[in-house]
């Protein structure tokens, strides 16, 4: 027979037990203790550099010029004044919303199709995001080694599909190298769009359609009387999400344009970097990013209102 | 234990095996947990010093074949550390570094080739002669500037030797980054080593009149052709009815493109006229501008400290490098400096000037390391002439090494820089197939084994000298970067079609607003001090100063 062993609740009779002063103040502050670790990094890592930034902006911090003498605001004067600042701006509001307009559409079509079950759907959807997992620096690369003449095959494929010589410079000549850039981007981040749609989709009701089946609804109006209003808040948190990462591209263009030609494709982290880490003009990129930070606020602010505003369908 | 005591005891155990029993985390083996992983994440730090130090370690003694003409400049290096001549550079720096044995010195490189040679080389060397052991922190270009001056700022003392490009010299000296070395200079160095540079690199490490760091690595552009093709006699004829001249290297950048052009005409698309690295943010444009405005008249700065790139020399430049691209392999304006070799060595293109790793590559010296193996091998081997570029070359920045004021070890940190920079051993680095440290010192040009690493390697190494007689500077001042930054912009967008003219007028005002920024009269005063250096400008440069060296 086993030898088992009984733990029983132990019974204490008297008054309840009485802390040191230490353990009864550590227990009145537990709370905090725990927290404490947490609270001192976010401060030693976030909320002193984002101060010291605020500093920096304010005064001058260059590499290249002794001594940090206070500037008021001549450093947020340089960016708004630069011509480049301002056409980086702008570029990378219109390359930030047709690359996620695109990939919106992409990804809301391919998850379209890919909510029904069908034979090898698994391996194909392991296919489709793959992209997902490769780092951004990756992808410039190989979209660099595809266009690049005169190494890439791009243009002989063209050729060859076109009977005519093809000769795009595809990272040097406009409008080409905006489209290389939106192409490397679309082919990275669409299957992100699909996937949160796909989620979307698939947390549809089964029986709204088979009622508007039943009530002689066609696919067009079923997809614009349930699966559009369903899909709303996905819509709008992909949506969201991609536009606020989208407006921080870098690497893509670090690779594949290096800002080039001339300034055309500078976004504004690629001026900011530029400013910061090539010139080492680390006061105004310090102040740049401050208003790169109040613009995305504002797009982040006007998007999450509306994507609080998204009522239950 | 009293009555009080034991009832407290017995009550804290109670609601901890009452809690256990429930299956909750008790305050009590929370703490336990927390100081256990505190205790085990503090006890890794040193186990993964260590894995990181065993992954960084300096690596052994790396030498070549004793036959080979590496292994025996590798082997004479060491004999002339450990035998002399006593008067020698080398050999002084090791019998006073032995004295400092145990120390480490932290030294700064650029990361990728140019960190193997003192990971491979020159540092296990160094420990082997004293006892010093070396660290090479890697670091990208402008984080070799950086880096050093936010080490400065902090006070760390991080590094001893720091590896700058000559360019940042003002701006660190009288930033107290960097220490002058003319006190250890006359106390360990053999002078007749300092005579030994060629005089376009000699005065580089100077800057108001001190010394601030050895030159180290001689960048000198030079243009290398396929003489197949050049000496071809059907090529030559054509070229002889069509512009009544001979085909041969260019002397004029006119000359240049027409060859270019001429070239591709003919044998286009098996080969092209030239290739070039005009690629954005790739230093082909900066350097090839300065050098060709240069040589044209052009120029960087008037008498008020004004851009003078707005002028006829810019024009004339911009529109010369435009006919080139023109002649130039499809995609010329998208390539890197390791695209344009990888077109080069493989026969695609007819012409190129660039950095002198080209030579050794074209030879295929350079693909005999694994190391570099990403660059193709040579089919041209044996088919490459040498000559200077139309006009005047630029040295494309090259290194110095420089001494860190914050050096907790100044003395060990200089001996082990001028061991490093003296003759035999600057050879024997210069001569790594890995490395990128390129020939800089008269007796490198004039070295037989250097000259035996390859068949051409003479001829090489007396075009490099050639063209350090005639080569020109980068421009060595404070906001040297932001000026160089404006001319790859301002080329740049000249190649995606916009006016050379207007473009111009972009940079000069962009050159302008660098020079208000860093203060007018300052920036006077190093341009001014710049000027003095031989190869500042096309009118002073080595033999227009008598200086010319003769192999």
């Amino acid at each position: 027979m086993p030898h088992t062993t009984t733990i029983s609740r132990m019974t204490t009779t008297g008054a309840p037990p009485r802390l040191s002063t230490l353990a009864q103040w550590a227990d009145r502050h537990f709370k905090w203790l725990l927290v404490a670790p947490a609270v001192l990094l976010i401060l030693a890592l976030s909320i002193y550099p984002l101060l010291f930034s605020l500093v920096v902006s304010f005064i001058n911090y260059d590499f290249q010029v002794p001594g940090h003498a206070f500037v008021g605001l001549k450093n947020f004067e340089r960016v708004v004044f630069d011509p480049v600042a301002r056409w980086s701006l702008l570029l990378t509001a219109c390359l930030s919303s047709i690359s996620v307009a695109i990939e919106f559409v992409l990804g809301l079509l391919v998850a379209l199709t890919m909510v029904r079950s069908f034979p090898g759907r698994g391996v194909v959807m392991s296919i489709l995001i793959v992209p997902l997992f490769i780092s951004p620096v990756i992808v410039g690369q190989a979209w660099t080694l595809l266009l690049q003449r005169p190494f890439g095959p791009t243009n002989y494929i063209l050729t060859q599909l076109l009977g005519q010589e093809v000769t795009i410079g595809w990272m040097t000549e406009r409008p080409w190298l905006y489209v290389s850039l939106i192409i490397a981007d679309v082919w990275q981040w669409t299957p992100f769009m699909f996937v949160v749609l796909l989620a979307g989709l698939t947390a549809i009701p089964p029986n709204l359609y088979e009622a508007a089946e039943l009530d002689g609804v066609n696919a067009w109006q079923a997809f614009w009387a349930i699966t559009l209003p369903h899909l709303g808040s996905m819509m709008l948190l992909a949506l969201t999400f991609r536009l606020l990462d989208a407006i921080r591209m870098f690497d893509t263009i670090f690779i594949m344009t290096g800002g080039g030609p001339g300034t055309q494709t500078y976004t504004a982290s690629y001026y900011l970097y530029t400013v910061g880490f090539t010139q080492f003009h680390l006061s105004q990129a310090t102040a740049g990013s401050w208003l790169f930070l109040i613009f995305t606020a504002l797009v982040v602010t006007l998007l999450v209102r509306r994507l609080l505003k998204v009522e239950p369908v | 234990m009293n009555d009080r005591e034991k009832r407290d005891f017995q009550a804290g155990l109670e609601a901890e095996v009452d809690a256990f029993m429930r299956g909750e985390t008790t305050r009590r083996n929370f703490i336990t947990r927390f100081g256990q992983m505190t205790g085990m994440l503090a006890a890794s730090a040193p186990i993964l010093g260590m894995m990181t130090g065993w992954a960084l370690a300096q690596q052994k003694l790396e030498l070549a074949d004793a036959t080979s003409p590496l292994g025996q400049a590798q082997a004479a290096a060491l004999k002339a550390s450990k035998e002399g001549p006593a008067e020698g550079s080398a050999f002084r720096a090791v019998e006073a570094a032995k004295a400092h044995a145990g120390v480490t010195i932290n030294m700064t490189y650029e990361a990728g080739l140019q960190a193997l040679d003192p990971r491979n080389f020159s540092g296990p060397m160094w420990e082997q002669l004293t006892g010093m052991k070396s660290n090479v922190v890697e670091l990208s270009n402008p984080d070799q500037y950086s880096k050093a001056v936010a080490e400065h700022i902090a006070g760390s003392g991080a590094y001893d030797v720091l590896d700058i490009s000559p360019a940042w010299t003002p701006s660190l000296a009288d930033g107290g980054v960097i220490a002058p070395l003319d006190d250890y200079i006359a106390k360990y160095m053999n002078p007749a080593d300092l005579e030994d540079y060629h005089p376009l690199y000699k005065a580089l490490p100077t800057y108001k009149g001190k010394i601030w760091g050895f030159f180290d690595d001689g960048d000198m552009f030079a243009l290398y052709y396929r003489k197949d093709i050049f000496e071809d006699p059907k090529m030559m004829e054509a070229y002889q009815t069509k512009f009544n001249a001979k085909l041969g290297p260019p002397k004029t950048w006119e000359e240049y493109a027409q060859i270019a052009q001429f070239i591709t005409d003919q044998m286009a698309p098996k080969v092209y006229g030239a290739g070039h690295f005009r690629k954005a943010g790739s230093p082909g444009n900066q350097f090839d501008f300065l050098q060709q405005y240069r040589a044209n008249g052009g120029k960087l700065f008037g008498d008020d400290m004004k851009a003078g790139l707005v002028s006829d020399a810019g024009v004339k430049t911009l529109t010369n490098m435009l006919a080139a691209n023109k002649a130039s392999i499809p995609g010329n304006n998208e390539l890197d400096a390791v695209s344009l070799w990888a077109a080069f060595l493989t026969g695609k293109v007819a012409m190129i000037y660039s950095w002198p790793p080209s030579g050794r590559m074209a030879a295929n010296y350079s693909q005999s390391a694994t190391a570099i193996n990403f660059i193709p091998q040579s089919q041209i081997a044996g088919k490459v002439g040498y000559a200077v570029v139309p006009g005047n070359p630029e040295h494309a920045t090259g290194y110095n090494k420089a001494l860190s004021a914050d050096s907790p070890n100044r003395e060990a940190a200089y001996l082990f820089m001028q061991w490093a920079c003296s003759p035999p051993v600057s050879l024997a680095r210069c001569m790594l197939p890995y490395a990128l440290r390129d020939p800089y010192r008269i007796s490198h040009f004039k070295s037989e084994l250097y000259g035996a690493l390859f068949p051409s390697a003479k001829e090489y190494l007396a075009n490099l000298n050639n063209s350090a007689n005639v080569g020109l500077l980068d421009p060595i001042m404070p906001g040297a970067q932001d000026y160089f930054l404006s001319i790859d912009r301002m080329c740049t967008a000249v190649w995606a079609g916009a006016d050379p003219k207007a473009s111009l007028e972009t940079a000069a005002a962009e050159w302008n607003e660098t020079t208000d920024r860093l203060g007018m009269e300052s920036q006077k005063a190093f341009y001014t001090e710049f000027l003095k250096l031989p190869g500042a400008t096309a009118d002073n440069t080595v033999e227009k100063l008598g200086m010319a060296v003769t192999l």
